[in-house]
Parts: structure tokens; C-alpha cells; sequence
């Protein structure tokens, strides 16, 4: 089957109300058959949380279903990840993350606020769920949360946004090949099909419901021009630490950054001198 | 579930309320205990992250006078064992918290708390 063309988006009015209405009040309603198809860890994403040193607690901002809350799988209880997401239907799910039976601990709330002590984790992630801000300044105000929720001192952060640049295996294209190089994201909405049958017992309706999910889809570059402006912003260099330093120096370096599979994604790790 | 390990945690993030923001009072809980597995070398690598008054107060609050009052030098089975329970064993299932310095309440259901803000308190 081709890839399909998605349609673009304009977001108007009210950000904030534009996100309720076009992501939240979405992922409420399609919760559970969301959750059934994302399962499997990406690879980056995995190798991330086996990297982690024993007695960590991190934040997983935007968790959804919580599929990343139970690893590493081979080392349980080694490291605490707390889930947060603005959808309860989707935390309901996450507590129960992973087939052990082990509750998680989740939370309802706005990865644009930090109700927490000040960089008080070790790690941060963020997957797949910048990419649903609609706006540039919310994208940015998001990086900027991750960075003060960890640790000044070592506090690792990864996060995933989707691509623009869609692999030949995604049922999704984004635009028409008008401009090959985009340096600008594209606003589009991704549609979520819930069959009748995956619907309320109760639901009359015969043809299945379409869910038009609001996506910034990155362009190459656009995530880390963010956590660049983002650090800035917050008086942090975008740099390796250096060997011979002056005191008080507070500083992100980029560790690794990529494309896998229609994401991009971008590894920070904090410093002080 | 709130457990202490996420309330140790979490601090009011309502529009200027930065200072004495932490932590917050537990009120009109339901508790649930559950096992879980006891894992040491976790319990000394959170250690140091741990407010421990705020910890030793609020375990108090919800009826487990288990933990000492300073925190021990010598980290025996005892206490790690005494310091899962507090964190990672009781489970605040129904009730809400309440910030010391401006009285905003975040409430729990079904286990989850809410730290979400109406727009107007967000800072």
C-alpha cells in the first residue's frame, strides 16, 4: 500500500485549549486500543534505561501507557521510574505496566509544569510526546522543564519527537515532496481509527470513528536547535565539560543524536563546575 | 498509588508558591499495604535523594513510627527493610495533599494523584 499523505494542521486560538481538544481529550477516548499497539521499547530508548546506575529515580514526561516504566526488565526494582501524562485512562493502563504485576507509580499531570522538588532526579525522558505541543515557545518550555526536573550535576535526558523524514516501512507520509529539506516542522494531524468494536458496548454508531491527532513532525535539526535554545535560556552552555574550568559553570552536553525509525531523538547529560 | 518514594518527591507548583512548598500534607487518606520486593542496593543509592524529616513526618502521619528520627550512619537490614516499607509498601489509594504555604489540595483517585493547576495558577 502507498504511504498516506497526511494533512496539515492550523492550530488557532488558544494553544493550551487547541492541545485539549485536538491531543488530550483523544487519548482519553482511545486509550486502551493505543495502548494494545505500543509495546515494543525502541532499541536507543532500552539501551538508555539498562545504562542507568542502581539507586536512580527518573521521570518519564508523557509516559502513555507506560510501556517504558518496567525497564530495565533484567535488573527490577534497581531503578524508579515515575510516569507522568495528562490522560488518566492512559495512567490507569500505566500502573499496571509490564506483566509482573508490579504497581508503578504514575501521575497526572502537564509536561509544561514541574511539580517537583528542583532537579531532583537522576534522568528524564520524553517519547513521543513533544511532538504534540502546538506551538514552538510550548515545545521549547517542555525542554526546559526536563533539563530542571534532573540532577545540575549529572542528570541525564532523552528524548524522541517524531520525523518528518518517515521510514519506507511507515504507513504515513508527511508532505509532498515539494521541499526535500525541510529546516521547518509541519503541523499535521495523524488519524487514529477506532473500529466499532473497539468502542462502547453502548456505542450505536456503525462506521468506525476517526480520532485526527494534532503532530508537530520534526524537521532534520529542529531538536536540537531546541535544546540549544532551551539551555540558553536557562543560562546553560551546549557543551562537553572541559577539563580545566572555572567554578560555577553549568553546562549540557549533547551525547548523541539521531534518527531511528520516523523519530528523531537527542541524549543530554548536565554538568557543573 | 502515591507512595512516599513519589511524595518525597513532589512539591506545590501552584503560581508563586515557591518557598516552604514542601512537602505536602497528606489528608482524609485510604492506606493499602502491598509487598513489594526488597531491593537494598536501591534504598542506598535513593538514600541520599530522600528529605528525611519529610520522609520520617508523613510516614508518622499515616501510622508507621518505624524510621529514626536522623538518619543512621550504619545502614543495617533493619532499617533498609523499615526504609522499603515506609517508601515503596504503603499505598495512599484515596485522599489528596494539601501544600503547607498556600493551602492548594491535590487531589488522589484511584490511586493517582492530580498535579494538574487550572490555568489561572499556573506560574
Amino acid at each position: 500500500m502507498a504511504p498516506r499523505t497526511l494533512q496539515s494542521a492550523t492550530v488557532e486560538g488558544d494553544p493550551g485549549v487547541y492541545e485539549d481538544q485536538n491531543v488530550h481529550m483523544i487519548y482519553e477516548e482511545i486509550a486502551s486500543h493505543f495502548s494494545s499497539t505500543r509495546y515494543k521499547p525502541w532499541p536507543i530508548i532500552a539501551d538508555f534505561l539498562a545504562s542507568l546506575t542502581t539507586g536512580w529515580v527518573g521521570l518519564d514526561s508523557g509516559t502513555g501507557n507506560g510501556k517504558y516504566l518496567p525497564l530495565p526488565a533484567d535488573r527490577p526494582g534497581e531503578v524508579w521510574t515515575i510516569g507522568l501524562d495528562r490522560s488518566k485512562n492512559l495512567l490507569d493502563i500505566a500502573r499496571r505496566a509490564g506483566s509482573t504485576g508490579i504497581v508503578r507509580e504514575v501521575v497526572v499531570g502537564n509536561v509544561l509544569d514541574n511539580p517537583w522538588r528542583p532537579g531532583i532526579f537522576d534522568y528524564a525522558i520524553s517519547i513521543a510526546t513533544i511532538h504534540h505541543l502546538a506551538t514552538h515557545e510550548r515545545r521549547c518550555s517542555a525542554v526546559k522543564r526536563l533539563l530542571e526536573s534532573v540532577s545540575p550535576n549529572q542528570g541525564r535526558v532523552l528524548i524522541y519527537v517524531w520525523a518528518i523524514e518517515q521510514d519506507e516501512l511507515s504507513k504515513r507520509k508527511v508532505v509532498e515532496d515539494q521541499d526535500p529539506t525541510p529546516t521547518i516542522g509541519k503541523d499535521v494531524v495523524v488519524p487514529w481509527v477506532l473500529s466499532t468494536q473497539q468502542t462502547a458496548v453502548t456505542e450505536k454508531c456503525a462506521t468506525p470513528r476517526v480520532y485526527n491527532r494534532y503532530y508537530h513532525m520534526f524537521a532534520k535539526g529542529e531538536l536540537v536547535g531546541l535544546v540549544n535554545e532551551a539551555a540558553r535560556e536557562l543560562g546553560l552552555q551546549v557543551e562537553p565539560k572541559a577539563e580545566s574550568t572555572t567554578k560555577n559553570i553549568r553546562g549540557v552536553e549533547v551525547v548523541q543524536d539521531g534518527w531511528e525509525r520516523s523519530n528523531y531523538y537527542v541524549e543530554l547529560k548536565l554538568w557543573q563546575t | 498509588m502515591v507512595r512516599l518514594i513519589t511524595h518525597n518527591l513532589l512539591a506545590c507548583h501552584a503560581k508563586d508558591c515557591n518557598t516552604n512548598n514542601f512537602p505536602l500534607a497528606f489528608k482524609d487518606v485510604q492506606l493499602e499495604i502491598r509487598e513489594a520486593e526488597f531491593n537494598p542496593e536501591f534504598l542506598r543509592g535513593f538514600l541520599p535523594k530522600l528529605e528525611w524529616t519529610a520522609l520520617v513526618d508523613t510516614a508518622k502521619q499515616l501510622g508507621d513510627t518505624s524510621l529514626p528520627v536522623e538518619q543512621p550512619e550504619m545502614l543495617d537490614d533493619e532499617f533498609l527493610k523499615n526504609l522499603h516499607h515506609v517508601l515503596l509498601e504503603i499505598h495512599v489509594e484515596e485522599g489528596s495533599m494539601t501544600c503547607p504555604n498556600c493551602g492548594h489540595v491535590y487531589p488522589i483517585l484511584n490511586g493517582i494523584p492530580n498535579m494538574l493547576l487550572a490555568e489561572h495558577e499556573i506560574g
